[in-house]
């Protein structure tokens, strides 16, 4: 499947999948206009990118983790009922036997941000790698 | 009309009361955009190291976007509304204050009334039953206002003032502390 690349805008994050590299990042600002909008079509590229993973774990050797990095400068309350949503995708991959890594940055000055990544890693049952900058 | 002598009052008014940012006016998605991006620049500017900039930004962002959930622009058809981002030794405010209609008021007083007396603990169970609840529901309590309890060390004020047989002003006051 091809990367799934997003430009950031002023309200709305950077989507960076590079299926080549098999890592994942959404990085910047999330408070898009109509959440719903921008997330809906990432979340079923997510979704669909399963065929891909199944593909790789059996039918080649390759069996490096799959790194989906969460870089958020800041998220409002509606986009935080979808990042809930594409980790209980992750949950569900993970589930399925599927390697994945999940990272969380945050600035070392924002507890809030290192709060919010341990209630999204307690709600959706999923280890993350906290990593400060 | 506002005389040269009024405009020294209102200067004189936000310098005693340390207010960084007053607005009031319509407010849509771009004016939202632009009026952050230049309290971002202010809040940058203060140079934190404890990342209260951080929150203050996070607050005021979330209370913006409840002005737009609670006001009674859609049977109006304006969206006139008020913002205040005040700062002192001690604490960050902001304020917001819109027109909602008087029949809005019972249920978000009681929905404001149970937040505020919710315990840490309480507020971040709500939050997680929320954000696991099935999409948003226009007029429930809403992450937004749990999401500010939470970050604010649940210091949140309310006020409702009635303007009109059917409509009044609805403010809500949230207390930021400087020290960690």
């Amino acid at each position: 499947m091809d990367s799934l690349i997003i430009e950031a805008t002023e309200d709305s994050p950077r989507i960076m999948f590079d299926t080549v590299s098999n890592r994942f990042i959404i990085s910047g600002e999330s408070r898009p206009e109509n959440a719903g909008k921008f997330y809906t079509p990432v979340i079923n590229w997510i979704v669909n990118y399963e065929e891909t993973l199944y593909a790789r774990k059996h039918e080649t050797t390759d069996d490096s983790a799959l790194v989906f990095a969460f870089k958020l400068d800041y998220f409002n309350s509606t986009s935080a009922k979808y990042i809930m949503d594409i980790l209980l995708i992750i949950k569900k991959l993970v589930d399925l036997g599927y390697k994945i890594n999940i990272e969380w940055h945050y600035d070392k000055r924002d507890d809030d941000m290192l709060d919010a990544g341990n209630e999204f890693s307690d709600t959706a049952g999923l280890k993350f790698d906290f990593i400060e900058y | 009309m506002t005389q040269v002598s009024t405009a020294f009052e209102v200067y004189q008014f936000m310098s005693e009361k340390n207010i960084l940012i007053a607005f009031t006016g319509h407010f849509d998605h771009l004016v939202t955009t632009s009026l952050l991006k230049n309290i971002k620049n202010k809040l940058t500017a203060l140079q934190s190291v404890t990342g209260i900039d951080k929150k203050v930004y996070n607050i005021l962002v979330e209370s913006i976007e409840n002005i737009s959930k609670y006001s009674s622009f859609r049977n109006h058809g304006h969206k006139i509304a008020m913002l205040l981002l005040c700062k002192s030794d001690t604490h960050f405010t902001v304020i917001t204050g819109n027109h909602i209609l008087n029949t809005d008021v019972p249920a978000l007083k009681e929905k404001l009334d149970k937040i505020a007396s919710l315990s840490p603990l309480e507020l971040k169970q709500m939050y997680r039953d929320q954000m696991l609840s099935k999409r948003i529901d226009e007029n429930s309590a809403g992450l937004g206002i749990i999401d500010i309890a939470i970050k604010s060390d649940n210091h949140i004020k309310y006020d409702f003032k009635p303007l009109t047989d059917l409509t009044s002003f609805y403010l809500f006051q949230t207390e930021i502390s400087i020290q960690k």
